[in-house]
This record gives structure tokens, C-alpha cells and sequence, in this order.
């Protein structure tokens, strides 16, 4: 594969921004090329961000193009369906949490949240494949719910769609969050790469 | 990551992760810089935030300023004693300097200038798209434009000896997707320049530094143009600019800064890779027009690829007229790109395949399976803070000009966290209307109340305009908030005061410029480097600018707020109003604020709809009940204020 495209979607504060910083790091230092593109709104909190991660030898633009992402890895449902209808490739992987970060729209009853089973029948029906897993409730045994990132990161290295070393990768987790939290998110790490090599 | 120690060690050769921001500061931070002078703006602020947090460990003095002119001229300050300077802004930020900005290139600098501006195509943060490199056309400078965070290193390194070669400031033009994205940057050698500032009144030109002084503004003014020569002369020769011409393609490329990186993913994607000619621009101005002329001689069509307006498209036609006639030239003044929004990748291989006569195929199915997922899509509109003391001064403004606004009022905005105040929520869909009387409009949310918003202190400026023009028709307010207060508002305020204005002015004191992310200002106690500084509070200044109606809230009392407001509408005069609490992002992460427990009983609720009426993202709404997200809340206790019959209270 010369390259791989990657987006990482989430709810500003969930650590989607550091996750895609994560990977691409690991990337370089495997001696890759990587590009991470940021889409948020004005928002600080609370808002949709996206990060676009490329990695490859030959990459030079930001974002990934409509149809092009290899994998979607989503830390809140929603926006994990929300980046797959226009960026979900034909045979890629929608890596997604189960647990929901509800926005205002449907709170105040302007809108609806979609079903797990609807957002897994859209993606295939995009020709692509849903793997769902319940990365909040893995996180908590993992000691601390703010490590729900990198139980996801962990299921995307299970994986084996991003191509970089789960050493290293698990090595720059390890350089890149608070000290006190290092075994909570190793314990993250390795749980979330478990929920997905089983599958 | 954006590590101080990675940013601020002199590592050559080390290969990091860096956000284009950071790149930019990093360059800075190699090129030895010795002033860096910046108020925050995105896409722009990171460029200022890392120098800030590695100023006080390399020994140079970094600024969060009260505007970018003061901002600008701090930094030229020091650009005229000979040492390295950097100022940084976003796209709107020039606007503010442009008087100083018109005027310093007559005579130009001693030491490396560098002007780092943050476009933003595409008005994600916002309210403009403007293309600054036309500035630097106006301007007569020279424009560095990078692809990459790579370039955006390498080109601010360099902007400052290019800079002195010149003896003219130079322009680094990024746009939101180098700025706000990361890539791949090998770092350089930091240079250890440690010049003493001299000062020379006559150097190299009698009266260098003044622009009055003999020769006058016009000679220097021919000095700014004999100028433009050597720098056409200079960028012929760098690593930016580079034109790759084999055997004889009929289309040639023109690439200029980022649009060069989709450029080159568009050309992958059409396999087109060695068919095509491919001049990739760094310099958008001047051109290296030594390049774009052989280009021009040897292909029968030019295909012109920019983030923003068809600046290099415009002087390509102009070199064309004089070298090649008949070679034919697309871009955006074409309309094979539209010159509105953002380009990407998607866009410029569509436009590039329609030049090369390339057919695209369609999957007239997935379309379906888009159309049909798109509808499980629900929004998730940006809203204030959980708790954010916006709210409750939005709240109380609401109640007051429903007693006290008369029939048709004007909520004149600004630029912060409360222009979402003017937002217009949840997918609302407004017809115009052509209405020729005053229209009194509701507000449901606080997301209705503005009915102006342009730039940092426009709507105190607007009220008054509203004032003398005679409007009767209900009361004039405007609002704004202390970072913008100091940036842009004392002169409005004074002038208030002067020419006998009346209204009421709301400035919502947070003590942080927020929106940005979270940095210092004059009302804060701290500076951009983290020492102590002195506070600076609005009423004083407004007391000292002659304001007869002064009043202090908190905007989480919205009884007492509402009360302000009423008393300030039918004040005759100029009113301000300071509704201050810090910022409760803030105040939570320093932990000076613990709120208290919301209890909801939905068994007390009637369905009032009061509650969301507040705007706070922490209260819900299902099936018509008053309710908490307990994740959200944080205890401000405002929606238990709201709430008439307490199935929301108040608990420990």
C-alpha cells in the first residue's frame, strides 16, 4: 500500500486531536511521510472534530478526499457515520465506540440520534465494514475513562490497517500522555488491541 | 507534539510532527528571532502560543499585544535597531495594520521583518476569506507561500534573511490547512545571533526612519520600487520555486503554495505524473517570472491552481500577453475554479480533468447509499460552554428588552465566544424580508439576539451611526467582550462620550480572550510568557474616557443583571454595562469555581420550554421535559434561576 488514509472523528475534549497526533508520530518515526489535517468548528467543547492522518511516502495534502478514507476511527458513533458518508472508502473500515456524546439538536428534541444498527446497515450499504466496540465501558476498567482514545487507538493497531509498528506505536503513547496516567493507558492500549484482534 | 523542549532544542536533522503554526514559530525560533509581537486570531494564535512558551528559556521577548497594529509596530520597533523581528496575525488582522503596514516599506527595515499571516479560506473561524498576498502586491514585498509544514519552517527561516537582503519586512502567507494541520518537518541548526541594537538615523539613507524626512515620502517611494528588481532577482533562484519541463507536454501546471500539494494529488490521482508540465510557486509575488515564461513558450495550455484569489493567475495573463499570446490560461478567473470557499484535492482534480479532457466516472449507487446515510446524520450545532457566563448575560439582555428595548431593538455584536449570540441555531431556515418598516423579530435562544456582527469592535462603532441617524424605533445596545473592549472599543467609547451618543454598551468580561484559546489580556493579572502583570478593568478606563453610567454585574445573577440592563436602557445617555465573571472553562480548570448540584423533578415540569430557552448544552429537552445532562452540567445554578415552577433546583 503506498499510502494509507486514516480519519480520526470525534467530540472536541475526547482526544481525537492527540490520537491522530499519536499515530502520525509513530509514522515518522517509522520513516514515513505523515499529514494530519484538522477539521473542527468554532467550538471549543463539544464540537465535531475530524483529523485526517495520511501516511505514506508520497503524501502532500491534508485531508483525505471524498471516498478515500482507508479507515474511519470514531470515538462517538455520530460522527463516525458523519465522516463516512463522504469519506468512507469503497472496502474500508468503520472502527467505531459505541458509547454516544449527544448533541444539543437531539437533547433539545430537534433532531435524532441514529441507532448502532443503522449506522452499521449505512456503512455497508457505502460498501464498507463496521466493527463496534464498547471503548467507554474499556476504558473505566482500564482505571480511567479519559483513556477512551486510547483504547481505540489499541483496537486500531488489532487491526493491523495503519501501517506502523505497534511497538512504536504503543512507545509514543507512552513518551505523549500525562506520566501518572502511563499504565492506565498502556492497560488501554493492550485492552482495546484484544477487542479487535479477537473479532 | 509542540513540546518546548522539541520546539526550543537545537536538534538539526531531527524529524518531528509539527502543526504548521508551529513550524512557523519553530523557523523563527532559527532564525534567532529577538521580538515576537502577536494578538491572537485563528488560525493563527499557535504561532505566537509556541514562541511564548520557549521566549523565557531562549532569551527573546515575546507579546501577546492589545491589537495587531500595536502588535505590528512593536515588532518594526524592533526590526528598525537591527535584530530580528516577528509579528503574526490572521487574515483580519492585517486589515488593522495596514496603515503602518503601507508606510514602513518606504525606507523598510534594518533587521529581519517577518510578517506571518494566517488566511483562512473557506471563513472556518472567520468572518472573511480575504486573500492577504494581495497585500504584499500593494505593498510592494515580497510573499513566501509554503505547501507544507516543511516549507512553512524553511520559508520563515529564510524570510528574515531575505528580509535583510531587501532591508524590506516579508510576508509568510499560511492558510487555515497548513496552519491548523501537521506534517512531517526536519529540523534546522538554531542560529545564535546575539546582535546589540544599534540605532543609525541616516542609515544608508538620510532620514531612514521618517518618512518626512528628506528625501520625502516620494522619493521613498521610488527607493520601495528600485527594490522590486532584486527581489524578482532573488526568488528566480530558490529551492521554492521550481519548474520541471520534460519533452513537450501540451498542458502546464502553475501551483502556488498549498494548491501546489493538491496540485500534485490531483495529477497522481489522473495519472498524468510526467505528462504535464508542473511550475510549483513559494513566491507568489513577485513570481519567478524568468520560470513562468519558459513554461508559457513551451505548452499550449496553462492550468493555474491557488488557495484564495487568482493573484498568480492574474500576473500569469500579464507575463502571457508579453511572451506567448495564444497559450491558454484556466484558474479562477476562468471559472474552471471558483474563486469562493477552499480548494482541496476533490476540486482541483475535477477542474484539472475537465482541462485535460479527462472523463471521471460516477458510481450513480454509492450516491444512493450516501443520500440514504446522510439522513442518520443528525447536527451537532456549535453552542456557548456548559455554564458559560455568556448565557446568563444573554439571558438577562433578553428579559430587559422585552420591558425596557421598546419595539424594535438592535443587538449591535462582536467578536468572541458571545458572536455565537448571533449564530441563528439548530438549522433555522429564515426567509428575507422586504419589508420597508422596522421589524421586530423574536429571540428564542441566546443564539437570535445579535442583529449585527462584523469585526473586533464594530458594534460600538455601529450603535452610534444608529443614534445620530435617528433610530426611534427601540433601544440601541451593543455588546462586546474584554479582549476585544481593549483591542478595538476605547476610541468608540470616547468618541461616545465626545459627540454626545446615547445606548448601552454590554461588555461581557470573561477575563481571557476565550474564543482563541484562552490567552492573556490586560484584564487577566498574567502576561503571554506567564508572569504576573497588572490588571486593567473596563470601568476604569471607561470612567476615564467621561462614561456617566457605570454598572458592575454577574452574569450568573440573572435577576440582578436583568435589573442593570433595564435600569442602563432608560438611562439617557451612553451606558456601560461590565458583566464580568471569568470564563468557567477557565475558572473549572483552576478550580476556583465548584458549582452545586442541579435536581431535576420532572414531575414539577409544565413544558414551559424556559429551560433550553438559556441556550446551555447541559440542559435537555426530551419529550418536552426540563432535564441535566449530568456529563455537561457543572452547577452554575442559572437554568434553576429560569426555572419557574423547580422541577430544576437548586440542590448541595
Amino acid at each position: 500500500m503506498s499510502e494509507t488514509n486514516l480519519i480520526i472523528a470525534g467530540v472536541g475534549g475526547q482526544g481525537s486531536i492527540l490520537a491522530s497526533h499519536l499515530v502520525a508520530t509513530t509514522a515518522i518515526r517509522d520513516g514515513l511521510r505523515a499529514r494530519v489535517g484538522e477539521t473542527f468548528g468554532a467550538a471549543m467543547r463539544g464540537g465535531a472534530v475530524a483529523s485526517h492522518v495520511r501516511i505514506g511516502k508520497d503524501v502532500f495534502a491534508p485531508l483525505v478526499t471524498k471516498d478515500g478514507a482507508d479507515v474511519i476511527l470514531a470515538l462517538e458513533p455520530l460522527e463516525g457515520i458523519r465522516n463516512a458518508v463522504n469519506f468512507l472508502a469503497k472496502g474500508g473500515l468503520l472502527l467505531t465506540n459505541t458509547h454516544p456524546w449527544v448533541p444539543t439538536d437531539v437533547n433539545t428534541g430537534r433532531a435524532e440520534y441514529p441507532t448502532m444498527e443503522a449506522i452499521k446497515g449505512a456503512v455497508e450499504k457505502l460498501g464498507g465494514k463496521a466493527i463496534i466496540i464498547d471503548a467507554t465501558s474499556l476504558a473505566q476498567q482500564a482505571g480511567n475513562v479519559r483513556t477512551m482514545n486510547v483504547i481505540m487507538l489499541g483496537a486500531l493497531a488489532g487491526t493491523g490497517k495503519v501501517p506502523v509498528s505497534v511497538e512504536t506505536l504503543k512507545q509514543v503513547v507512552r513518551e505523549n500522555v500525562p506520566p501518572k496516567t502511563v499504565d492506565a493507558n498502556l492497560k488501554a492500549f493492550e485492552l482495546g488491541f484484544a477487542a479487535t484482534q479477537k473479532g | 507534539m509542540g513540546a518546548t523542549d522539541t520546539i526550543a532544542g537545537d536538534t538539526p536533522g531531527k524529524r518531528i510532527l509539527l502543526m504548521g503554526n508551529e513550524a512557523i514559530a519553530r523557523g523563527a525560533i532559527e532564525a534567532g528571532v529577538r521580538v515576537a509581537a502577536s494578538y491572537p486570531g485563528t488560525p493563527a494564535s499557535e504561532i505566537m502560543e509556541t514562541l511564548a512558551s520557549v521566549a523565557p528559556k531562549l532569551g527573546f521577548h515575546a507579546e501577546w499585544s492589545t491589537n495587531e497594529k500595536v502588535a505590528f509596530e512593536v515588532a518594526a520597533g524592533a526590526a528598525l535597531t537591527g535584530v530580528r523581528a516577528l509579528t503574526s496575525m490572521k487574515n483580519a488582522g492585517l486589515n488593522w495594520v495596514m496603515d503602518m503596514f503601507m508606510t514602513i516599506v518606504y525606507g523598510g527595515v534594518r533587521g529581519g521583518f517577518v510578517i506571518a499571516v494566517g488566511d483562512d479560506p473557506d471563513a472556518h473561524y472567520s468572518s472573511n476569506e480575504q486573500d492577504t498576498r494581495f497585500a504584499a502586491f500593494y505593498g510592494e514585498i515580497p510573499c513566501l507561500e509554503p505547501a507544507d509544514q516543511q516549507e512553512a519552517k524553511d520559508m520563515t527561516r529564510f524570510a528574515f534573511e531575505l528580509s535583510e537582503q531587501l532591508e524590506l519586512p516579508v510576508m509568510v502567507r499560511s492558510v487555515t490547512r497548513i496552519s491548523h494541520a501537521s506534517g512531517d518537518v526536519e529540523l534546522g541548526a538554531i542560529q545564535k545571533l546575539d546582535r546589540k541594537p544599534v540605532f543609525d538615523r541616516h542609515w544608508k539613507m538620510p532620514y531612514r526612519w521618517n518618512v518626512y524626512g528628506p528625501p520625502g515620502a516620494v522619493e521613498k517611494h521610488r527607493w520601495l520600487h528600485s527594490r522590486i528588481p532584486l527581489a524578482k532577482k532573488a526568488v528566480e533562484k530558490l529551492p521554492w520555486n521550481k519548474l520541471e519541463l520534460k519533452g513537450k507536454p501540451k498542458l502546464g501546471i502553475i501551483a502556488s503554495g498549498l494548491g501546489a500539494s493538491y496540485a500534485r494529488e490531483a495529477v497522481k490521482r489522473l495519472k498524468l505524473e510526467g505528462k504535464v508540465a508542473f511550475l510549483k510557486i513559494g513566491t507568489p509575488t513577485p513570481l519567478p517570472e524568468g520560470m513562468v515564461k519558459r513554461l508559457l513558450k513551451a505548452v499550449e495550455a496553462v492550468f493555474v491552481v491557488e488557495e484564495g484569489d487568482p493573484l498568480v493567475e492574474l500576473q500569469v495573463k500579464a507575463i502571457a500577453k508579453d511572451t506567448n499570446c495564444d497559450v491558454e490560461i484556466s484558474g479562477k478567473l476562468s471559472g474552471a475554479l471558483v474563486p469562493v470557499g477552499e480548494i482541496n484535492t476533490d476540486i482541483v482534480a475535477d477542474a484539472l480533468a475537465e482541462t485535460a479532457g479527462i472523463k471521471l466516472r460516477e458510481d450513480k449507487e454509492r450516491e444512493l447509499a450516501r443520500t440514504e446515510a446522510s439522513k442518520l446524520v443528525a447536527p451537532r450545532s456549535s453552542t456557548l460552554c456548559a455554564g458559560c457566563q455568556h448565557l446568563g448575560s444573554y439571558w438577562a439582555l433578553k428579559q430587559a428588552l422585552r420591558k425596557a428595548g421598546g419595539n424594535v431593538w438592535i443587538v449591535n455584536g462582536d467578536i468572541g465566544c458571545y458572536e455565537q449570540g448571533g449564530y441563528g441555531l439548530f438549522a433555522k431556515a429564515v426567509k428575507p424580508s422586504f419589508s420597508t418598516e422596522s421589524v421586530r423579530y423574536l429571540i428564542d435562544t441566546p443564539y437570535d439576539t445579535l442583529d449585527t456582527n462584523y469585526i473586533m469592535g464594530g458594534g460600538v462603532g455601529l450603535m452610534q451611526g444608529e443614534f445620530h441617524a435617528g433610530y426611534k424605533d427601540g433601544a440601541i445596545v451593543a455588546v462586546a467582550g474584554d479582549s476585544t473592549f481593549f483591542h478595538a472599543c476605547i476610541p468608540a467609547v470616547i468618541n461616545a462620550v465626545y459627540n454626545k451618543s446615547k445606548g448601552l454598551f454590554l461588555v461581557f468580561d470573561n477575563s481571557w480572550t476565550a474564543m482563541t484559546g484562552h490567552q492573556p489580556n490586560p484584564a487577566t493579572g498574567e502576561n503571554a510568557v506567564g508572569e504576573q502583570a497588572k490588571v486593567l478593568c473596563v470601568e476604569d478606563i471607561a470612567k476615564a474616557c467621561g462614561v456617566d453610567f457605570i454598572k458592575i454585574v454577574d452574569p450568573f445573577d440573572l435577576k440582578a443583571t436583568t435589573a442593570a440592563i433595564e435600569e442602563a436602557l432608560k438611562f439617557d445617555g451612553f451606558a456601560i454595562i461590565v458583566s464580568r465573571r471569568v470564563c468557567t472553562l477557565q475558572a473549572q480548570r483552576k478550580k476556583v469555581f465548584a458549582g452545586k448540584r442541579i435536581i431535576v423533578d420532572q414531575s414539577k415540569c409544565t413544558s414551559c420550554g424556559l429551560c433550553i430557552s438559556l441556550g446551555c448544552p447541559a440542559n435537555t429537552y426530551k419529550d418536552k421535559k426540563g432535564g441535566i445532562d449530568p456529563l455537561l452540567c457543572n452547577g452554575c445554578e442559572m437554568c434553576a434561576q429560569v426555572c419557574p415552577t423547580g422541577a430544576l433546583r437548586i440542590g448541595e
